[in-house]
C-alpha cells in the first residue's frame, strides 16, 4: 500500500533545528493493522501525518500506492487523501456546530456525491458503529466514547482504503476505549488498511505488526501472529 | 456543500451573538451612512440631468476682466451673443434664453411679489416642457400669454382651471396684462431653471433700457445653447476669445464698449451648472470631502470585521482543519468564508437599508432637502446596492478566508486549546487604522465647528442687530419714503447704499497716495450720508458725511453727471494705505480718486472709519471710500427699536403701500444675511459632527467586541495571575493599558493628517483661528475615555471571576 524510504523531517524554528524523523523505511501493506509505539516525542505523530499526506517529508521518498507522493503540492495531496484515507484523532476533532450525522457527511461534501446517495451512505455508517439514534444530537451531547464513534464513522464513509489513528482512545476510559479498538478491528477485517498510534499495550495488540520510534528513528518492528 | 455552509455559518453566528451583532451592526451602521452621504452627493451632482438632450445643451456664462479690478462673474450673458452664435457655428440647433426678473403681481385688490421669466419664443420647445393645461401650439405666438407652472397656478387660482385668466405684472415700462395661456408642469426641485411663470420676451417692455437688449456691459440673458450631438464643444470654447473679439464693440465711449475692461465667454454643461457654473451654489470641493468621509466610514465597520473575524480565528480553526483532512481544497475553504461575509454583509445591507429609511426624514430636514430612495424604480441604484454589499462582504471576509485558506491542520488538530494563532499584531494593526480615523475625524470636527463659532464670534465692525434692508428704494419717492418712516418713533436710523455689508463691493478705484508713489486700488462705496450712523461704524477722525451739497459726488436731478469735486470719508485701512500717519493726518486733505478710468474726482477726506467687514466675513477687510451717489442707492437699510419690532414692522408695511401702492414691499434681516455666510460652514461642522460620532461609535463598537475576545482568552492567565496575589486594580490595569497603546499610536498618526487638512482649510479664511495642541491631545484623551469606557465594563468581570472557575475549565 505504501513505502517510505529514507525518509526525514525536520522542523525549523527560529533557532532550533528538531530531527522529528530520521531516515526512517517502512513498508505498510494493503489490509495491514499496524501500530506505532515510542515515548512522546518521538515523532509517532509526525510520522502519521505525512503517511496521511497532512504534511510533506523534508527529505526521502513515500510512494503510495505506486505514486511518489514525497514533493506533491498540497491540492495534489489533498486530492488524493480524500479519496484514500481517514482520520480518527485523540481529540476527536468534530465540528461543535454540526450535529453527528452533519459530522460525517462532511466527509462526502467534497466528494461530489449526490445528497441522496450521501444521506444512505451516512445512515449506513451509522447503523454500522451503532450511533444512529444519536444522528440529530449535536457533538457536545455526546459522551467521548460516542464522539470517536461519531469520527470512526466520518473516517470511514467515503469508503476510504486506509484509516490513520492518532492515539485514538488516548482520551477515553478504558471499557470505550475497547469499544473502538473493536471497531477498528472489524474494519480491519472487512479490508480496510489501519496504522494507529498507540501509548496502551493492550491496544497495540489488535496490531498485526507493531513499529517503535525512538527519536524519529525506527528502532524495532514486532511481527504478531495473527490472532 | 452551500447549505452546510450555511448552517456552520448560522450556527457559528448564534453561538457567538455578541460578536455576530458587533460585526452586523457595525457594517449596518458603515453601510448606512455610507448610503446617507452618497445619496446626498448623488443628488447633488444629478441636478439638471432630467432635460432631454440635457448632455447637449450648455449655459453661456460671462467673465468681465478689468486690470486693478476683481474679475465679475455673471451666469448670464449679453444678448448679442445669441446671433453671433447662430452665425458662426453651424453646430448649434437652438439658442434659448430668458431674463429674470422680480416683479409685483396684481390680481384683483391684492399684490404679490412674483419671479417671472421674460423667455424667448422657443423655449418651451427647447426645454421640451410638458402642459398640463392648453398647449405648445398655442401659446407665445401671441405676446399677452403667460404659461405658468402648476403650483404657480394653484398659487393664483386654487383648484379652478387657470387657463384663459387674466392677471396684471408691474413692468419696468409700466403695467400690463396677461392672460394664462398654459399650464406646465412644476419645474423640478433639483434644477436650476424655476420656470414658474414664462412671459414672452418683448424689446418693448425694455425701451430706454439698451443694457438689457443691446450693449456689452451688463450680461443679463440666461442664455442656454444645445449643439448638435457629438460637437466638439472644447473647440468652440477655444474659439470664444477670437469670437469677443471680433464682435465687442471697442468705441471711444468706454463705459459702454470694451476699450478699458473684456470679458471671457465660457460653456457650461447644463448639468454642471449648479455645481461648477459661475454663481454656483453647490461645492463639488465639500461633496468630494464628503465622500472621503463616507468611505472612511465604511472602512471602519469593514476593519471592524476584520478584526473580529481575525480574533475569532481560533474559535474555528478546528472547524477548518478537519474540513481540510476531509478533502476540502484552499478554493472550497476560501469560497466557504467569502460566502459567509458575503452573506452577512447583504443581512447588514438590508438593516442598513431599514436605517435609511428611518433616518431619511431627520437627514432630509437637516439637509433641508427632499433625499430618497426608491429601490424599485431605480434598479441600477438597486443593483450598485447589491454590489456594494457584497464588495464590503468580500472585502470583509478577505483576510479570514486568506488566513484559513494557509492553514495547515496538523497545527491546529493536536491540541485541545488553541492558543494565540499569531493574527495578534494584524489585529493591533487593524485597532490602531480604526482609532485613527474616528481620532483625525474628531480632531477636524472639532476645529471646523471652532472656525464657524469664531467667524460667527468676529467682530463685523458694525451692528447687525435689528437692521433690515428694503430694496426697490432706488426712485424719485425713494425719499419720500424715507421721511415718512424716520417720522416713527419705532425706527431710529435709516441709511441709504448702493449695496450692503455682507455683499461686498465691486468697484475698484486708483487713488494716488500723498506720498507720489503708484495709485493704489481701493473699494468704492456709492452710499448715503447717514450709512455709517444707521450700521453704527464708529468715527476715527473727522465727521460723517452730511445732507449738503459739498457732500455729494453726484446729486439726484443734475443729469447724472458726477462733480469734478467733493468730500468723501475712507476707513482707517485707506488712510493707511494713502500714506497718512493717523486717522487724524487724513482729515482735511486732498486725493485725486478715479471713479473710472476716465472719472477724475478730486476728494477731500472729511471722516475716517473703522475697519468693518463689507464683504464675506470669509475675506479680508478691504482698504475703502465712502461716497455719495445720490443715483446709486438701491438698498435702503432701517434701524428699528427691538422692543417694539412688531410695531416697526407695521410702520414699515404701512408706509411702504402709503408710498409705493403699486409694488411689493421686500426686505431681508441683517442678521439673516451674516447669518446665511455662515451656512455652508456651519452644516459641513454638523455634517462632520454627525459622522463623527458614528464613526466613534462603530470603533467602539469594535474594540468592546475584541476585549470581551482578550477577556475570554486571557481568562486563564488571569486566574494565574489572581493566584499569584494580583490585585483587582492590577488586572484592570493591565486591560487598559493594552487597549490604550493603540490608541495612543492611532493618535499620533491622525495628528499630523489633521493637521495638514486643517491648515490646509483654514487657509481659505482670512480671519481664521490658530492650530492649538490642546484639542489633538482632547481627541486623544476622548479616544482613550472611550476606549476605556468600552473596556473597563469587561475587565472588571474578568477581573471579578474566581480563579478557581478559570482554571478548572482547562
Ligand atoms: N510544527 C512543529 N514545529 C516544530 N517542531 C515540531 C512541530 N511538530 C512537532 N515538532 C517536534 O517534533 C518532534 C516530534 O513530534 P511529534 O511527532 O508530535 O511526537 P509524538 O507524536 O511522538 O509525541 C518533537 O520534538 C516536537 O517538538
Ligand atoms: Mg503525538
Amino acid at each position: 500500500m505504501l513505502k517510505l524510504h529514507n525518509l526525514s523531517k525536520v522542523y525549523r524554528t527560529d533557532e532550533v533545528e528538531t530531527a522529528a524523523l530520521n531516515s526512517v523505511n517502512i513498508e505498510i501493506e494493503s489490509g495491514e493493522f499496524v501500530a506505532i509505539m515510542g515515548p512522546s516525542g518521538c515523532g509517532k505523530s509526525t510520522l502519521l501525518n505525512i503517511v496521511g499526506m497532512l504534511d510533506t517529508p523534508s527529505s526521502g521518498d513515500y510512494v503510495f500506492m505506486g505514486e511518489n507522493v514525497a514533493r506533491y503540492s498540497e491540492a495534489k495531496l489533498s486530492n488524493i487523501r480524500k479519496q484514500n484515507i481517514g482520520f480518527i484523532f485523540q481529540s476527536f476533532n468534530l465540528i461543535d456546530e454540526l450535529s453527528v450525522e452533519e459530522n460525517i457527511e462532511l466527509a462526502l461534501l467534497y466528494h461530489n456525491i449526490p445528497a441522496s446517495e450521501r444521506r444512505a451512505r451516512v445512515e449506513r455508517v451509522m447503523d454500522k458503529v451503532g450511533i444512529a439514534h444519536r444522528a440529530k444530537h449535536m457533538p457536545s451531547q455526546l459522551s467521548g466514547g460516542q464522539q470517536q464513534r461519531v469520527a470512526v464513522a466520518r473516517a470511514v464513509v467515503g469508503d476510504q482504503a486506509m484509516i490513520l489513528a492518532d492515539e485514538p482512545t488516548g482520551n477515553l476510559d478504558s471499557a470505550h476505549g475497547q469499544e473502538v479498538m473493536e471497531m477498528l478491528q472489524a474494519l480491519n477485517e472487512e479490508g480496510t488498511t489501519i496504522v494507529m498510534v498507540t501509548h496502551s499495550p493492550a491496544h497495540a495488540d489488535y496490531a498485526r505488526r507493531t513499529i517503535n520510534l525512538f527519536d524519529g528513528h525506527v528502532v524495532t518492528e514486532n511481527l504478531r501472529a495473527a490472532v | 456543500m452551500f447549505r452546510n455552509y450555511l448552517k456552520t455559518a448560522m450556527r457559528n453566528l448564534l453561538r457567538n451573538k455578541l460578536f455576530s451583532f458587533i460585526n452586523i451592526a457595525g457594517l449596518a451602521i458603515g453601510l448606512a451612512a455610507f448610503i446617507l452621504i452618497t445619496l446626498f452627493v448623488r443628488d447633488e451632482f444629478s441636478w439638471d440631468r432630467h432635460w432631454s438632450g440635457a448632455d447637449d445643451i450648455y449655459r453661456m456664462e460671462m467673465t468681465y476682466t478689468q486690470p486693478g479690478q476683481v474679475d465679475r462673474k455673471s451666469p448670464n450673458a449679453v444678448d448679442p451673443l445669441k446671433d453671433i452664435f447662430l452665425n458662426t457655428f453651424p453646430e448649434v440647433e437652438a439658442v434659448s434664453r430668458y431674463l429674470e426678473f422680480d416683479v409685483g403681481l396684481r390680481q384683483g385688490d391684492a399684490m404679490y411679489g412674483q419671479r417671472i421669466l421674460f423667455a424667448d419664443h422657443n423655449f418651451l420647445d427647447f426645454f421640451n416642457v410638458r402642459f398640463v393645461e392648453g398647449s405648445r401650439e398655442a401659446v407665445f405666438s401671441d405676446l399677452g400669454g403667460a404659461v405658468i407652472s402648476q403650483r404657480t397656478a394653484e398659487k393664483y387660482f386654487g383648484t379652478a382651471s387657470a387657463l384663459g385668466k387674466s392677471l396684471t405684472l408691474h413692468l419696468p415700462n409700466g403695467d400690463r396684462d396677461f392672460y394664462v395661456a398654459g399650464v406646465v408642469e412644476n419645474p423640478k426641485r433639483d434644477s436650476v431653471i424655476q420656470h414658474d411663470f414664462l412671459v414672452p420676451f418683448n424689446r418693448d417692455y425694455f425701451t430706454g433700457m439698451r443694457w438689457f437688449t443691446e450693449d456689452w456691459r451688463f450680461a443679463a440673458r440666461t442664455s442656454f445653447v444645445r449643439f448638435a450631438p457629438g460637437t466638439n464643444v472644447d473647440a468652440i470654447r477655444a474659439a470664444m476669445p477670437d469670437l469677443v473679439e471680433r464682435h465687442m464693440p471697442k468705441g471711444t465711449d468706454s463705459t459702454e464698449t470694451g476699450t478699458s475692461w473684456s470679458v471671457d465667454v465660457d460653456l457650461v454643461k447644463l448639468g454642471d451648472v449648479h455645481l461648477y457654473g459661475n454663481g454656483a451654489n453647490g461645492d463639488a470641493g465639500v461633496l468630494y470631502g464628503f465622500l472621503g468621509i463616507a468611505f472612511l466610514i465604511l472602512l471602519i465597520a469593514v476593519v471592524n470585521f476584520l478584526n473580529l473575524s481575525m480574533a475569532r480565528t481560533a474559535h474555528r480553526a478546528r472547524e477548518v482543519a478537519v474540513r481540510k483532512v476531509l478533502g476540502a481544497a484552499r478554493g472550497h475553504v476560501i469560497q466557504q468564508f467569502l460566502a459567509e461575509s458575503v452573506l452577512l454583509g447583504l443581512v447588514a445591507l438590508l438593516i442598513a437599508l431599514a436605517m435609511v429609511e428611518l433616518a431619511l426624514p431627520y437627514y432630509n430636514a437637516f439637509l433641508s432637502t427632499v433625499l430618497e430612495l426608491n429601490l424599485m424604480s431605480e434598479p441600477v441604484v438597486a443593483l450598485l446596492l447589491l454590489v456594494l454589499g457584497i464588495g464590503v462582504g468580500l472585502s470583509a471576509g478577505s483576510l479570514q478566508a486568506l488566513y484559513f485558506a494557509m492553514l495547515k491542520p496538523r497545527d491546529v488538530l493536536y491540541s485541545s486549546t488553541s492558543a494565540d494563532n499569531g493574527t495578534g499584531r494584524l489585529r493591533q494593526v487593524l485597532v490602531v487604522t480604526q482609532f485613527a480615523i474616528s481620532a483625525g475625524l474628531m480632531i477636524i470636527a472639532f476645529f471646523v465647528n471652532q472656525q464657524t463659532q469664531f467667524a460667527r464670534a468676529l467682530d463685523l465692525g458694525f451692528n447687525p442687530d435689528n437692521l433690515l434692508v428694503v430694496a426697490r428704494t432706488n426712485n424719485d419717492q425713494g425719499d419720500t419714503f424715507k421721511r415718512r418712516l424716520l417720522a416713527s418713533p419705532y425706527i431710529t436710523a435709516i441709511g441709504r447704499s448702493s449695496d450692503v455689508p455682507t455683499q461686498g463691493s465691486e468697484d475698484r478705484m486708483q487713488v494716488r497716495p500723498i506720498t507720489g508713489d503708484d495709485t493704489v486700488t481701493i473699494d468704492g462705496l456709492p452710499s448715503g450720508p447717514d450709512f455709517f450712523r444707521v450700521y453704527q461704524i464708529p468715527l476715527l477722525a473727522g465727521r460723517y458725511l452730511e445732507d449738503m451739497p459739498a457732500d455729494i459726488t453726484r446729486a439726484r436731478g443734475e443729469e447724472g453727471e458726477y462733480r469734478r469735486s467733493s468730500n468723501i470719508i475712507i476707513n482707517a485701512l485707506a488712510a493707511k494705505r494713502l500714506g497718512f500717519e493717523s486717522p487724524q493726518a487724513a482729515i482735511g486733505q486732498l486725493v485725486a480718486a478715479n471713479l473710472t478710468r476716465d472719472l477724475r474726482v478730486d476728494t477731500t477726506i472729511v471722516g475716517v472709519v473703522a475697519d468693518f467687514h463689507f464683504d464675506s466675513a470669509r475675506d479680508v477687510i478691504r482698504p475703502g471710500i465712502y461716497y455719495t451717489d445720490e443715483y446709486r442707492q438701491s438698498d435702503m437699510t432701517v434701524r428699528y427699536d427691538p422692543a417694539n419690532k412688531a410695531a416697526a414692522l407695521d410702520v414699515l408695511n404701512e408706509t411702504w403701500r402709503a408710498t409705493y401702492p403699486d409694488s411689493i414691499l421686500e426686505y431681508t434681516s441683517m442678521e439673516d444675511m451674516v447669518e446665511r455666510q455662515y451656512q455652508t460652514d456651519a452644516r459641513l461642522g454638523e455634517m462632520l459632527t454627525m459622522f463623527t460620532l458614528l464613526a466613534v461609535t462603530i470603533s467602539a463598537m469594535g474594540l468592546y467586541g475584541l476585549a470581551s475576545f482578550t477577556a475570554e482568552r486571557r481568562t486563564k492567565e488571569i486566574g494565574i495571575r489572581k493566584v499569584l496575589g494580583a490585585r483587582l486594580r492590577d488586572i484592570v490595569g493591565l486591560f487598559l493599558w493594552q487597549f490604550s497603546k493603540p490608541i495612543l499610536l492611532a493618535n499620533l498618526i491622525a495628528w499630523p493628517v489633521a493637521f495638514f487638512f486643517l491648515d490646509d482649510w483654514l487657509d481659505g479664511f482670512a480671519y481664521r483661528i490658530d492650530l492649538s495642541l490642546l484639542p489633538f491631545v482632547g481627541a486623544a484623551c476622548a479616544a482613550l475615555a472611550i476606549g476605556w469606557l468600552t473596556v473597563a465594563g469587561r475587565a472588571y468581570v474578568v477581573a471579578r471571576t474566581n480563579p478557581i472557575n478559570a482554571l478548572r475549565h482547562e
